[in-house]
């Protein structure tokens, strides 16, 4: 229990300093350059692994599973140029929360990157809130893969 | 309970026109109305009599709000107060008659009509009225009479010269911004982007639509102008923007702008280009709306642990949560007249809308559906339409809030959702 505690203290301490030591303009810089895949240096590279993490209604924390799989893609995400990390929701509850929920998702993924020794610099974050559903459904099946972090390495 | 399904399918001459209201449920004790054919004079077009009053008449039933006497059943067709007999209409049930003349028509085409309107039970003429219109602006000038007509029997402004802002995702890689009449009539598309578009809110002025665009790869604000097309990324600081609303006077946006992933409520300067910080928190914030005074922000905020509305004072600074039943109250909107809100409620897996008086703590709830978001009022007060689904398909339904009528906007194709009421046309 008690390493899970520390763990979760180190990721807010993470968040914290991270939003209040980089300026607003230094952030708008860094990610004007998120603008669209086109805009990406270098190739898309495929990997054999799972590319995404899900998350319950309303959550944006991860679970030991989802840690389990991020841990399982540090070596590729560490010889990756560019990560780009997208946030989804499910269709419940509102669009503009559902955009800044989606945000946090992504944030929280890269949050636990950093925390494992991934450059903050090479990571991209967006969110689609819930407009870029996976299964256009209305039942909990689809709702679970909607909520989700889909992870991207160039 | 009387349930009956009546189906308007409103005439149109444009054949891109998509959304088509239907009445799902009226109540049985509608004032019922007689739109009498108009009479003509000589020189006048002879389609001219009957089309304006069906112009009205279809007007008038738009959301239900009224049920009419059929023309068939009508025992008499007076165009003047000397023809006009009280007993004719109140031996049919009639609470309300409209009668009218279409005098003359000039050279440059433009008609002079005039008009009047009976209550039937009370034995009295309650409004009379003339207007010139152009000969091509038939419609036009039926709204007008529409609105007086309604504003006489209802105390509430007409809206039937309003329009409807919405998003229209035709398939998954096509999103259309599109503004139609409030009937349906006359779309316009005015963006298509094959990126996600968001959050659509008309200036007071009714001149620009704001709204959310992610062609560039993230959310971004722009303003688009309606006259022209021209539009414009207002671009605000941060890594996201969205959410913009206009103020009451025009002059700025209360929007949403995330530096490092903390969304907080900001109010931006449209001729300066200025952001002012409102809110400073570690939660998300986000879905800004004005009171109609100006003085008043309404948003939602997780702070507490899960999405709730809060309002805070613009000049003070100082916040106000203001709902605490159910763990999922966004969106909040202000009534016109700034007393109560309306919003989007969550209970038990079901998200409705909802509305509450600031002055109480007891919320109601206005539909039954599952999945209702986006809520929008009319400028009169009287009507909310949102965004519902069926199945994997997207429609608007309406309400009006004297629980007269229930309604319904499907689209003909593809899924319609974010819809917003445009202000009274000055």
């Amino acid at each position: 229990m008690e390493p899970i505690g520390i763990f979760i203290l180190a990721t807010i301490c993470q968040f914290y300093s991270c939003a209040q030591n980089v300026s607003d303009s230094v952030e708008r810089m860094q990610y004007a350059s998120v603008a669209g895949e086109e805009y990406l240096e270098g190739e898309k590279i495929d990997t054999n692994l799972d590319d995404k993490v899900y998350f319950d209604f309303d959550k944006s924390t991860l679970d030991a599973d989802d840690k389990n799989l991020l841990e399982q893609y540090l070596p590729e995400i560490r010889k990756a140029k560019i990560v780009r990390l997208v946030g989804h929701c499910d269709e419940r509850g509102t669009r503009e929360y559902n955009l800044a929920l989606g945000e946090r998702r992504a944030l929280e993924v890269r949050d636990f990157l950093i925390i494992k020794g991934v450059s903050g610099k090479k990571i991209r974050v967006v969110s689609f809130g819930e407009e870029r559903p996976i299964k256009n459904a209305s039942n909990e099946k689809a709702w679970a893969e909607n909520r989700r972090v889909e992870i991207s390495l160039y | 309970m009387k349930r009956s399904l009546i189906v308007l399918i409103l005439a149109s001459s444009n054949i891109f026109s998509l959304l088509e209201i239907e009445i799902i449920k009226g109540s049985d004790n509608l004032s019922k109305v007689a739109f009498i054919p108009f009479g003509i004079e000589e020189s006048v077009n002879e389609n001219y009599g009957e089309q304006i009053s069906t112009l009205i008449e279809k007007n008038m039933l738009l959301f239900g709000e009224f049920e009419n006497l059929k023309k068939a059943e009508m025992l008499s067709f007076p165009d003047s107060e000397e023809d006009f007999y009280y007993r004719d209409w109140k031996i049919m049930g009639v609470d309300y008659s409209v009668i009218g003349k279409i005098n003359s028509v000039n050279a440059l085409g433009n008609l002079n009509i005039s008009y009047s309107l009976f209550n039937i039970n009370r034995r009295i003429k309650i409004l009379e009225g003339e207007i010139v219109g152009r000969e091509n602006n038939i419609e036009g000038i039926a709204k007008i009479i529409s609105n007086r007509i309604y504003e006489k029997i209802t105390g509430l402004k007409g809206i039937f010269d309003t329009k409807l802002a919405y998003i229209v995702n035709s398939d998954a890689e096509t999103y259309q911004m599109c503004i139609s009449d409030i009937d349906g009539k006359n779309e316009q598309i005015l963006f298509t982007s094959s990126a996600p578009i968001m959050s659509p809110d008309w200036s007071p002025d009714r001149k620009k639509i704001a709204y959310v665009s992610f062609e560039n790869g993230l959310a971004e604000i722009f303003i688009q102008d309606l006259a022209s097309g021209e539009r414009e990324s207002i671009q605000a600081l941060g890594m996201t923007n969205s959410a913009p609303v206009w103020s009451p006077d025009g002059k700025s946006l209360a929007l949403v702008v995330s530096f490092s992933g903390n969304p907080d409520i900001f109010s931006y300067s449209i001729n300066n280009k200025r952001l002012v910080r409102l809110t400073n928190h570690y939660g998300i914030d986000t879905e800004p709306s004005w009171s109609p005074d100006s003085k008043k922000i309404i948003f939602t905020s997780d702070r507490s642990g899960s999405p709730q509305l809060y309002e805070i004072n613009t000049q003070s600074k100082r916040k106000k949560r203001l709902t605490r039943d159910g763990n999922y109250n966004a969106r909040g909107r202000y009534f016109p007249d700034g007393k109560s809100i309306f919003f989007v409620h969550g209970n038990d897996g079901n998200f409705q809308i909802a509305t509450k008086k600031l002055s109480s703590r007891f919320i109601e709830t206005l539909t039954s559906t599952s999945l209702d978001e986006s809520p929008t009022i009319s400028p009169n007060g009287n009507i909310i339409i949102y965004a519902t689904k069926d199945g994997s398909k997207g429609y608007l339904g309406g309400i009006t809030l004297d629980g007269k009528s229930r309604f319904s906007l499907p689209v003909k194709n593809g899924s319609v959702r974010e819809p917003a009421w445009s202000p009274l046309f000055n």
